[in-house]
């Protein structure tokens, strides 16, 4: 079953050239069937592919296909590699990815803004399914920086899915181009890599790793940090993720939330000995994750649109999981990875649900009293919720999370762990919010229940992960990965991390049904500017369209008739000119060509005659 | 039957001969007279020819205007073909009508 | 000397004449008789310059056959009275004046250069047989060349001379 490694990524490209060759010619129940069924199949051989694999009991297996290019010495190749962390990955973007796409058939059934839109929508999830699965299989960094840009791609065009309005086109090129920039520092620390190393077979080179110096090594991973921020949405270019939430809601739950923004804790986590030789990078990381996680936070806790408010937990999620791999909580990252993936993907699908009944309304504060309504995206939702805010004991983001505080708070002292305990009261908080507001208090709009097998099937078995994923966890990634299961729950630590939840929920609680008044606050000046300056997301977007949009239009006006054209322009100009004044000579009449040959035999005659 | 002359006379008569023909060459307007001139030119040329084989008395000079000669005839042949096609589609003899190469 | 002097210089003088009444006459067919005329007296020059063969030729091809092809060509246009007015309104004196200028130059060059070697010709002649002997051993290749250039000559001679030529255009137009 090893050897049929290969189906796994290769199953939803298939789908891919399937759905995009027939060009959204083939029946919606067909679509549905191909679009769900490839990655279902590519599921099920991971499942046993990756159970053979722990079975086999080797630490890697690697699956040689060809070789890519062959120039000199330069020969990447196409090699499948699977060891505990890609084996993760691979479970989750298959086994999340076929509960998502399951779910969308549903979702995105009656979704016919114009014809093909069915099959186009498959078309590039499988194919973003592909890629993500090349990015975390390929045993060459030039493999993964394939599935890299293809995720970028497949993100961009499914932000932009809904393409006849203007601000979704907007958003799509603002998360390509904000991508881009991490992605330019990501091909520069490819480069360097190369350059030192002269290879980029990952095992490779991290074997040759020893041989970097500490400065060297610092410049390869903060550059490699550089794309991990821009794919993963964390600060300073974090500002695409909440506007990426343009797309349909499968999307943000697949894309936006479960995979491919946590890309970068993947890269991070794979080049992992190349940060153990680089104590400044790795400090980095950590600093990069505890401000995304507390930015992220607050700002969750004044959004209004439901999606929005997910997009920044998803973003303070993978904070955590750049701190974890900041402070050296390798296993602890990628644990959190996974809870995360089953519960974010879980509560987005939810919202889908209760987005889709109240006709595509988004917004909390229009929405409210829905939990009798709609019992299966609120049980959903409420499970989800639990395990975001990590409820002690009973939810898998408990036990990811509290691996993150406590190792953190072990390796690195109190400052990583009291801003993670900081954000998790703030995560408590701002999620009480959203289930207070939407699902309790007086209803405002009425929901119409359509919920179909294909849709609360996903639901129901995310729920299940969700609450489950956690020992799972202990249990099997440990033995895997290592330093996972040993805490202590008793101690002082401990006990805080997971008091600070309960309080941010019992607060969050008094709050929002209106038991504590808080509006003489809120309404007050400070207190608006406050909100107002948390609702914007601190403020970035203003920041970089004053710093970097504004100017840089400023310049492309100033420079409408391109400075360094006109050197180009005068070149043609001079020759245009000797063309003409060239062509003046040339009369058409046979007399003047004469008299020109005998002027230059004049000429001839005197240079011969040696008297000019 | 062979006289001595100085050679800087016989190349005296040749660049005469020459010149009228350049002359006649930029100054007529009518293709025939024109052409004329160009024989009268390349009879210059070749009478300088025979002059240098003179002061040798090598055969090379009379070899060299041995291939004016048909050098000459080729050129009458293909020119005044040009001289019929040129009266017929312009019902003209002048040069200067056809000036559709100007630039 | 002074004999060889007079013989040099009355068919040079005629010769000179001649080609200036050439290129100044109005009438193409007197014009041709003119070229005719000098083309016989370089002929004389040759002879008397030791070159009897070139003479010859020079009567039989020049004057025999080129301007022959010429009288034709005059004839076949009909150039008659009409076409002397028009050679009068077009060569006005004015016309003269550039090419004498350039020409007047190019003298001055050419006189310049040609003056002061002091070298007389050798007063001997070379016959036909020494021409062809050369002509046919180291000039071969000449020879042949001179060969196609007359081919060419001839088919494009023959393509620009059809009638027909405009005719299919007409037809096509």
């Amino acid at each position: 079953m090893l050897d049929l490694l290969w189906l796994v990524p290769a199953l939803p490209l298939l789908g891919f050239l399937a759905l995009f060759a027939t060009e959204g010619k083939l029946p919606d129940k067909l679509v549905a069937v191909i679009g769900a069924g490839t990655v279902g199949i590519a599921a099920l051989v991971a499942l046993f592919a990756g159970r053979e694999f722990l079975q086999s009991g080797e630490p890697s297996f690697s699956l040689s296909l060809w070789t890519w290019i062959a120039v000199a010495d330069f020969q990447p190749s196409i090699t499948l590699y699977l060891d505990a962390l890609s084996l993760v990955m691979m479970g989750v973007i298959t086994g999340v990815g076929f509960l998502i796409h399951l779910y969308a058939t549903g979702y995105m059934w009656k979704d016919h803004q114009e014809p093909a839109s069915y099959s186009r929508f498959f078309a590039y999830m499988n194919l973003f399914v592909f890629a993500m699965l090349m990015l975390v299989l390929g045993d060459n960094l030039l493999v993964l920086f394939l599935g890299w840009e293809g995720v970028g791609l497949c993100s961009y065009l499914l932000i932009g899915f809904y393409h006849r309005d203007a601000a979704n086109g907007y958003a799509a090129r603002k998360a390509f181009v904000v991508t881009r920039v991490g992605d330019t520092a990501f091909a520069l620390g490819l480069f360097l890599l190369f350059r030192e190393l002269g290879s980029l077979e990952i095992q490779q080179a991290l074997a040759a790793s020893s041989a970097l110096t500490p400065c060297m090594a610092t410049a390869i991973c903060l550059l490699l940090l550089g794309g991990a921020v821009g794919k993963s949405a964390q600060v300073p270019l974090q500002t695409w993720l909440p506007d990426a939430m343009a797309g349909p809601t499968p999307v943000s739950a697949l894309i936006h939330a479960a995979t491919m923004v946590t890309a970068g804790v993947y890269l991070i986590a794979r080049m992992q000995d190349l940060y153990l030789l680089s104590a400044n990078a790795q400090h980095y990381v950590a600093v990069v994750g505890l401000a995304t996680l507390l930015i992220a936070s607050f700002t969750a806790l004044t959004q209004r649109d439901i999606k929005r408010i997910l997009a920044y937990s998803t973003m303070s999620q993978i904070g955590y999981m750049f701190m974890a791999l900041g402070v050296g909580a390798w296993s602890a990252a990628i644990f959190h990875l996974m809870t995360h993936a089953f519960f974010k993907a879980l509560l987005f699908l939810a919202s889908g649900s209760v987005i889709l009944a109240l006709h595509h309304e988004q917004d909390i504060f229009k929405m409210g009293g829905l939990w009798k309504k709609l019992p299966v995206p609120f049980w959903s939702m409420a499970i989800g919720s639990g395990a975001l805010v990590a409820l002690p004991f009973v939810t898998s983001g408990f036990y990811s999370k509290d691996a993150i505080l406590l190792t953190a708070y072990d390796t690195s002292g109190w400052l990583y762990w009291g801003g993670g305990v900081l954000a998790a009261g703030l995560t408590a908080l701002y999620t009480t919010r959203m289930m207070v507001i939407t699902f309790f208090g007086d209803a405002k709009t009425e929901p119409h229940e359509d919920s179909r097998i294909n849709m609360w099937l996903p639901l129901a078995v995310l729920g299940v992960l969700s609450i489950v994923g956690g020992w799972f966890g202990i249990g099997v990634l440990d033995e895997l990965l290592g330093g996972l299961g040993d805490f202590s729950h008793a101690s002082p630590v401990a006990v805080v991390t997971m008091a600070v939840p309960l309080l941010g929920i019992l607060l969050g609680v008094l709050v929002f049904s209106g038991r504590i008044d808080v509006a003489g606050f809120v309404e007050s000046k400070a207190g608006d500017a406050l909100r107002r300056f948390f609702d914007s997301g601190w403020a970035f977007d203003w920041l970089y369209e004053r710093v970097f949009v504004k100017p840089f239009l400023w310049l492309a006006r100033v420079n409408k008739g391109d400075v360094v054209d006109l050197i180009y322009t005068l070149t043609k100009s001079i020759t245009r000119g000797l063309h003409h004044t060239g062509a003046l000579t040339q009369t058409g009449r046979l007399r003047w060509y004469a008299a020109n040959m005998a002027i230059g035999l004049i000429v001839v005659l005197l240079l011969a005659a040696g008297w000019l | 039957m062979a006289i001595s002359v100085p050679v800087e006379h016989v190349l005296y008569v040749a660049a005469l001969l020459f010149l009228m023909g350049l002359a006649g060459v930029l100054a007529r307007r009518n293709v025939m007279f024109l052409l004329m001139s160009l024989e009268v030119m390349m009879n210059a040329a070749g009478l300088a020819f025979i002059a240098a084989g003179a002061k040798w008395g090598q055969p090379d000079g009379q070899i060299m205007f041995m291939l004016i000669l048909a050098l000459a005839a080729a050129e009458v042949a293909v020119a005044l073909g040009l001289v019929l096609q040129l009266s017929r589609r312009y019902g003209t003899l002048d040069v200067d009508s056809a000036s559709e190469l100007s630039g | 000397m002074t004999t060889d002097l007079v013989l040099f210089w009355v068919p040079a003088l005629v010769a000179l004449i001649a080609t200036l009444m050439v290129i100044t006459r109005k009438n193409a067919s007197r014009a041709l008789i003119y070229l005719v005329v000098s083309l016989l007296a370089v002929a004389v020059i040759f002879f008397v310059l030791g070159a009897p063969f070139a003479a010859a030729l020079e009567v039989v091809v020049y004057a025999g056959a080129i301007v022959v092809l010429f009288l034709f060509v005059v004839m076949m246009l009909n150039l008659g009275r009409s076409s002397v007015l028009r050679e009068t309104r077009w060569l006005q004196p004015g016309m003269w004046a550039f090419p004498f200028i350039l020409v007047f130059v190019l003298a001055i060059v050419m006189f310049n250069v040609f003056a002061g070697s002091g070298d007389e010709t050798k007063g001997q002649e070379v016959g036909p047989k020494a021409v062809g002997a050369e002509l046919f051993g180291p000039y071969l290749l000449a020879v042949e060349l001179a060969g196609f250039l007359l081919l060419a000559a001839l088919v494009g001679a023959y393509h620009l001379g059809r009638r027909y030529l405009e005719e299919r255009r007409e037809e096509a137009g």
